[in-house]
C-alpha cells in the first residue's frame, strides 16, 4: 500500500464569507479526498474480505477433518445396536459400551438436575434481587476465578473431596458434584446475561401493576429468558458428556455393569474412550471399541448442541402466543 | 355500559371474585366512597397531592419543592421542557422511583390523604391503586388475553369466566374490543404500536385503579392513534383520576382540565412548580412570565 495521506496537499480553504457561501470553501478538497479515500477503502475491504474468508475456510476444512475422521472410523461401529447398548468384554473381542452411554446420560442428567437449579438461582439473585455491593463482587469473582480452572484440578479436588473425605466412593455423585462446581459458572454467566437482556419495559409494567420483585420475576422475566437459559443449559449438559479429565478420578473408566444408584461407580464415554487408549492393551478389538464410542459420543453431543437450538426457538414461538 | 352504572349504588361486602365482578357491572362505582370512610369530602376533591414534594438521583437534585394538588376524577396534565423531571414527578405518585438506586424522595405524597411515602405504606397495594402507563407501549410478549389477565391474576382471580368478564370490559373500555376480540390468543406484540398502547391501558383498567398516571403516552404514535388515545382519556375521566405528563402542548390543551407547568432554570438545576390551574386559566391567562413564555414557544 502507498502512502496516501502524505501525497495530499495541505489543504486551502476558503473561509472567507463568500467561498462558504458559494460552497467552494472546502467542497473541492472534500471531494478529493473523498476520492482517496473511498480507494483506499476498496482496497482495505479486499483485504478484510480475503482474511476473515481464509480464518473461516481454515478452521471448517479443520473441524471437517476431525468430525469426518471419527466419523469415518466409528460411525459403522457405532450405529451396530449390539455395540451400543452391547455388554463391555475386557479380554475378548466384540464388546460393547451400553453401560458407558448408559453412564454418560445419567451423569449429565443428575449433574444437570443439581447445576441447572443452583445457577439459575444463584444467577438470578445476581440480576433480580442484590445490589452491586461486597458481597456480590465476592460472588462474580468466585465464579470467574471457578471457570479458569482445568478440568483436571476440579477432578483431583472431587476425589479428595467427595470421593475419599465425603466417602462417597467413585460414583455418579462425587462425579455429579464435581462437574457442578466447574459447570456451574457457566450456567451462571448464561443465565444472567439472559436475564439482563429482557427489556426493562416488562418489568416496569409487571411492577407497575402491582406485582412484588419475586411475582415479577417468575412471570415475566424468567419466562422471556428462557430461551437464552435453554440454550446455555443445553450446551453445557453437551459440554458435560463430553467431559473426561474431572470424572477419571470421580466416577470411574470402567464398569461391566449398568450403574443404578447414584452411589455406584461408573463409566461415562469420555472417560471409557481414554482409558481404553492408554491403557486399554488388554481389550484385543481395543481400536474398533474405541473409535466407536468416540463416534458415538460425538453424534451425541452434537444432538445436543442442535437441540439447544431448536429448544429455544419452540419455546420462543411458544411464548408468543401462549402464556 | 356505563348506563347500567347509575341503577345500582349501595356497596355490598362479597368475596373478592364477586366484588371484582360487582365492579365491573358498576363502572361509575368509586370505592373511595363507601370503602374507605372517615376521610371527607377533601379526599373527593383533591384524589392525591403533593406536598413539598422534592427527588434527587445520588448527589443531582431533579424536583424541588413542588406543591400540587390532583384533583379527583378529572384529567391533571403536567407540561415542561425535556428534562425538567415531569416523568420522575409521574413516578413519584406510584413510587417507581424506588426502582432506580440512589433515588431519595423528600415530602410528602397524599393519596386520600395517606402520604404514600409513609413507613409501613403498602407498595403493591399502592400500584395497583395507582396505575400507569408508559412512554413507550410495553405489552408482555403474551398474548393479548394473558397480557390483561396479568394484574387480576396476580391477586388471584383464576376462574376462568370472571378472567373472560374482565378481559372483554377492560378491552372495551379501552376502545380496543372489536379490533382483537378474535384473535384474543395472538401475541400483543403482533398489534400496532397504538394498539399496544391501548393494550396498555386495557391490561391497567383490569386492575380496577383509582389513579391513572400516563407519561407522554402518545409521544411514539401517529396522530391518529393519538387522537384515539385522547378520546379514551375523556371517557376516563368520567371514572378515573388521571394524570398525564405531556411535551405536546396542544394534547394538554386539549385534553386535560387542569395543568401544572414544571421547569428548570438552567440545566442541571432541580425542576420546579411554576404555574398549576384550571387549563383553560393556565393556557390563556398564565399568572408568570415563564409560562406564557413557555406556552407561546418563546423557550423550550
Amino acid at each position: 500500500m502507498r502512502g496516501y495521506s502524505r501525497t495530499i496537499a495541505k489543504p486551502e480553504i476558503n473561509t472567507s464569507e463568500a467561498g462558504l457561501k458559494n460552497g467552494n470553501g472546502w467542497r473541492g478538497l472534500l471531494e478529493k479526498k473523498a476520492a482517496r479515500a473511498a480507494a483506499r477503502a476498496r482496497w482495505a475491504e479486499r483485504v478484510a474480505s480475503f482474511i476473515f474468508r481464509t480464518s473461516a475456510a481454515v478452521s471448517l476444512v479443520v473441524l471437517a477433518f476431525i468430525i469426518g475422521t471419527i466419523l469415518a472410523r466409528g460411525l459403522g461401529t457405532a450405529l451396530d445396536p449390539s455395540f451400543l447398548f452391547g455388554k463391555p468384554q475386557a479380554l475378548k473381542e466384540g464388546g460393547g459400551i451400553g453401560p458407558m452411554l448408559f453412564s454418560s446420560l445419567y451423569l449429565t442428567l443428575l449433574t444437570s438436575v443439581i447445576v441447572v437449579p443452583l445457577g439459575v438461582g444463584a444467577a438470578l439473585y445476581l440480576a433480580e434481587f442484590s445490589r452491586e455491593g461486597r458481597l456480590v463482587r465476592l460472588i462474580r469473582w468466585g465464579t470467574e476465578s471457578l471457570s479458569s480452572i482445568s478440568s483436571v484440578i476440579f477432578g483431583i479436588f472431587g476425589m479428595v473431596f467427595f470421593v475419599i473425605y465425603l466417602r462417597f466412593g467413585y460414583s455418579l455423585l462425587a462425579g455429579a458434584l464435581t462437574l457442578t462446581l466447574m459447570n456451574l459458572p457457566t450456567v451462571m454467566r448464561v443465565t444472567e446475561e439472559s436475564v439482563r437482556a429482557v427489556p426493562g419495559s416488562y418489568r416496569e409494567a409487571s411492577l407497575s401493576l402491582g406485582a412484588s420483585r419475586w411475582e415479577t420475576t417468575k412471570k415475566v422475566v424468567l419466562p422471556a429468558a428462557l430461551p437464552g437459559i435453554t440454550t446455555g443449559v443445553v450446551l453445557t449438559m453437551g459440554r458435560i458428556m463430553g467431559e473426561s479429565a474431572a470424572l477419571v478420578y470421580t466416577v470411574g473408566i470402567f464398569v461391566r455393569k449398568i450403574p443404578l444408584s447414584p452411589l455406584q461407580p461408573a463409566a461415562p464415554m469420555a472417560a471409557n474412550i481414554w482409558h481404553i487408549y492408554t491403557e486399554g492393551a488388554l481389550i484385543p478389538d481395543w481400536m474398533r471399541v474405541a473409535s466407536g464410542e468416540a463416534a458415538a459420543l460425538l453424534v451425541l453431543v452434537l444432538f445436543f448442541n442442535l437441540a439447544a437450538g431448536a429448544l429455544a426457538g419452540i419455546i420462543r414461538k411458544k411464548m408468543g402466543i401462549m402464556n | 355500559m356505563l348506563h347500567e352504572a347509575e341503577e345500582k349504588e349501595e356497596e355490598t361486602v362479597k368475596g373478592t371474585k364477586e366484588a371484582i365482578l360487582e365492579v365491573i357491572e358498576r363502572p361509575g362505582d368509586n370505592r373511595t366512597e363507601g370503602g374507605r370512610e372517615g376521610i371527607g369530602t377533601r379526599a373527593l376533591e383533591n384524589k392525591m397531592e403533593l406536598i413539598g414534594l422534592g427527588l434527587s438521583y445520588g448527589d443531582r437534585k431533579v424536583l424541588e419543592d413542588i406543591n400540587m394538588p390532583i384533583p379527583a376524577r378529572s384529567i391533571t396534565a403536567v407540561i415542561g421542557p425535556s428534562g425538567c423531571g415531569k416523568s420522575s414527578l409521574l413516578r413519584c405518585l406510584n413510587r417507581m422511583n424506588e426502582l432506580v438506586d440512589g433515588a431519595r424522595v423528600e415530602g410528602k405524597v397524599l393519596l386520600d390523604g395517606e402520604d404514600v411515602y409513609a413507613n409501613g405504606f403498602d407498595v403493591v397495594g399502592l400500584r395497583r391503586r395507582v396505575g400507569m402507563v408508559f412512554q413507550k407501549p410495553n405489552p408482555f410478549p403474551k398474548s393479548i388475553y394473558e397480557n390483561v389477565a396479568y394484574g387480576p391474576r396476580l391477586y388471584g382471580v383464576k376462574q376462568r369466566k370472571v378472567l373472560d368478564r374482565i378481559v372483554e370490559e377492560s378491552l372495551r373500555r379501552a376502545a380496543l374490543w372489536d379490533e382483537v376480540k378474535d384473535k384474543l390468543g395472538s401475541s400483543a406484540l403482533s398489534l400496532s404500536g397504538g394498539q399496544q398502547q391501548r393494550l396498555c391501558i386495557a391490561r391497567v383498567l383490569a386492575v380496577q385503579p383509582e389513579v391513572i398516571l400516563l407519561d407522554e403516552p402518545c409521544s411514539a404514535l401517529d396522530p391518529i392513534s393519538t387522537q384515539r388515545i385522547e378520546d379514551l382519556l375523556h371517557e376516563l375521566k368520567e371514572l378515573y383520576t388521571i394524570v398525564i405528563v405531556t411535551h405536546n402542548m396542544q394534547q394538554a390543551a386539549r385534553v386535560s382540565d387542569f395543568t401544572g407547568f414544571i421547569t428548570i432554570d438552567e440545566q442541571g438545576s432541580p425542576g420546579r412548580l411554576v404555574e398549576f390551574g384550571e387549563t383553560r386559566e393556565v393556557f390563556t391567562n398564565p399568572k408568570e412570565k415563564k409560562t406564557e413564555d413557555y406556552i407561546t414557544g418563546r423557550f423550550g
